[in-house]
């Protein structure tokens, strides 16, 4: 399978405390990999890394072939992401917010970007009535599809998720879910995903990656659970993820 | 004509258009012209033959199907066919997204705007809006004063300190300067009529009456005026007030009571060091460029000015103060949604705040006159 992202060697420090200690980590194409971790242990600062945005102590990442450096424009086409709040321009509407990357990167006509804004909004399930509201209208689980229709734009290869259902009811995260599977079965995308949520994991994951200790357990689903890390073994069999793996594991099979 | 997107093929009755290429993103506006290079003649239907393509994505295939929309709305028979499985799936997208706008009742098309009835709008609008503002700031401070707390002192405090004793270098200094600008400008005129020592006297009534207070309450103002619109509505937008409220702490008293008083507290206490820096810069020229000396310019001193002088000065401190912390404590509080707004709230306040201070001033200038001092 192809790399699409390797992350090698990374060290990340903050003063003395050190979060990520010489983490090597590969994403493949076309799968969804879901990133977890007990607060500190660094997803963040792991995905901000790979985003060029933050400056690693050392270590290297490239993405697509291409290394990433600190503050330098990385291959933003081809990529999108979801940042944990939105983070929509707050001045801008949703129909701007989303045609806003479109206008940076190509010099297509005005009717055709305004459509194939129209477009990702739809594709996110959302309906063009939003489309001339500011982000400040809209409820939290909307907020997050217009910025996912935003991430998706510019025709990413790699969409990157961080907390994508965090702060959504069971119904809204649930589809939510179903949404990221269905654009990636559909977009031939490769989608890392910082979550807590265990549905998720269990549900729509194709691989996890750990984050402990300054470095990352990362398999398939079932490896990583088997994994005899006691912190895995620990967030593993408190018994809302047992439920949830049973219930990913049964509709796996259902399907 | 060789396109790298398409070849067009006549047949009896129709066009047989080969679509080969990259039909994505960065290629649109290329894509758009191809596509548009399709023109059949009348009676002929159109094929969109897809085999060949190399890649394509939502907006590369968006342009192959409003292209067939475009002509299906003008009557001409057109199909798009022979995609690949892993290409037709994002034509599907667009197929259902389609689906989904022609379900979705059409919006309304905008109204045609009034411009002179938004403009009275708009006019009433400022003008309760400034009205409100009015009660809102008495319910801050009547709220805020009519159960005192210990939080009140501490935060007061804090207050005195980051807007008084912070700005003592700065406000120092500039009145300084302001003095031996005085000075410097005062001595040529004057000196004509052989009256060089009066620049004491100028230099000291004006400090102490009118530049010393004003010069601190506008730096004062662009300093913590604006520091107190920022804070505020920083908080607004993180929700911090209302967590307060829920908490059970009176915003009002933990906020904006202790930033008023504070303010009312320093911008005396600072004037009194505008007044001291400005007559000692007026000094330090008089005395060193103009053949004064040190004890001639106290005596001139203690003659021109007497402590109603500094009172006078002394006396707006407070007023002014009252003016920049209400206008920037309200604008803060004015936040509501956005990171915009709050740039717009805070360059009110340091605006409006200034302003203020000058029409205060003006008043002030008048009611002395007339009350003789």
């Amino acid at each position: 399978m192809d790399t699409i992202i390797s992350v090698r060697n990374l060290v990340n420090r903050f003063g003395k405390h050190v979060v990520h200690d010489k983490l090597c980590l590969d994403v493949r194409r076309d799968e969804i990999l879901g990133v977890v971790g007990g607060s500190g242990t660094g997803k963040s600062v792991l995905m901000r890394s790979i985003l060029g945005l933050q400056k690693p102590s050392s270590g290297s990442i490239t993405v697509m072939g291409q290394e990433i450096v600190y503050h330098q424009p990385g291959p933003s086409r081809c990529w999108g992401v979801l940042f944990q709040g939105g983070a929509l321009l707050s001045d801008l509407t949703v129909q701007q917010n989303v045609e806003l990357p479109i206008a940076l990167h190509s010099d297509m006509p005005v009717e055709t970007r305004h459509e194939l804004a129209s477009l990702k909004l739809l594709m996110t399930g959302l309906s063009l009535s939003v489309a001339d509201k500011y982000p400040s209208e809209l409820s939290g689980g909307m907020r997050k599809r217009v910025s996912l229709a935003r991430a998706l734009a510019l025709e990413p290869r790699i969409l990157f998720l961080d907390e994508p259902t965090a702060g959504l009811d069971p119904i809204a995260a649930t589809e939510f879910d179903e949404l990221i599977t269905y654009l990636h079965d559909n977009l031939d995308l490769t989608i890392m995903m910082i979550t807590h949520d265990v549905d998720s994991l269990f549900n729509i994951c194709d691989r996890i990656a750990v984050l402990v200790d300054g470095g990352v357990v990362a398999g398939s689903v079932e490896d990583v659970v088997e994994s005899d890390h006691p912190w895995i073994r620990n967030y593993f069999g408190v018994p809302r993820a047992l439920r949830a793996r049973k219930a990913g594991r049964e509709s796996r099979d259902g399907k | 004509m060789s396109n790298p997107f398409l070849s067009i093929e006549t047949q009896p009755g129709r066009l047989v258009v080969k679509v080969r290429g990259q039909w994505i993103f960065d290629e649109v506006p290329a894509l758009e012209a191809a596509a548009a290079s399709v023109s059949p003649e009348a009676g002929q239907s159109v094929v969109f033959q897809c085999a060949g393509l190399e890649d394509i994505d939502i907006a590369g295939a968006w342009v192959l199907f409003d292209r067939n929309e475009q002509f299906s709305e003008l009557g001409i028979k057109s199909e798009l066919t022979g995609f690949k499985a892993s290409h037709f799936k994002f034509l599907q997208h667009i197929i259902d997204a389609a689906a989904i706008r022609e379900y979705e009742e059409p919006s309304d098309s905008p109204a045609r705007p009034k411009v002179m009835k938004e403009t009275v709008e708009r006019l009433g609008r400022s003008t309760t809006a400034y009205i409100e503002d009015l009660g809102e700031i008495a319910r801050y401070i009547l709220d805020g004063v009519r159960k005192p707390s210990l939080i009140m002192v501490g935060e007061t405090i804090k207050h005195v300190y980051t807007t008084g004793v912070q700005a003592i270098p700065v406000v120092v200094v500039i009145t300084f300067l302001i003095g031996i600008v005085t000075v410097h400008q005062a001595a040529g005129q004057l000196g004509k009529f052989g009256a060089t020592v009066l620049v004491v006297d100028l230099v000291s009534i004006s400090i102490t009456r009118e530049m010393g207070v004003l010069l601190a309450a506008i730096m004062v103002a662009g300093r913590s005026g604006s520091a107190f619109a920022a804070a505020l509505g920083v908080m607004k937008l993180n929700e911090e007030v209302d967590a307060m409220r829920v908490l059970g702490l009176n915003p009002n008293q933990v906020l904006i009571i202790p930033r008023i008083l504070g303010l009312v507290i320093a911008l005396p206490i600072l004037t009194i060091f505008a007044d001291i820096a400005g007559i000692a810069g007026g000094a330090l020229i008089a005395v060193g460029t103009m053949g004064i000396s040190g004890l001639q310019f106290v005596e001139r001193v203690a003659y021109s000015t007497d402590l109603t002088d500094f009172y006078v000065g002394l006396s707006k401190a407070p007023v002014f103060a009252l003016l920049i912390a209400m206008v920037g404590t309200l604008r803060g509080m004015q936040v509501k949604s956005s990171a915009e707004e709050l740039g717009m709230k805070t360059t009110m306040a340091v605006v409006q705040s200034i302003f203020m201070i000058i029409v205060a001033d003006a008043v002030f200038a008048v009611l002395f006159t007339r009350m003789g001092i």
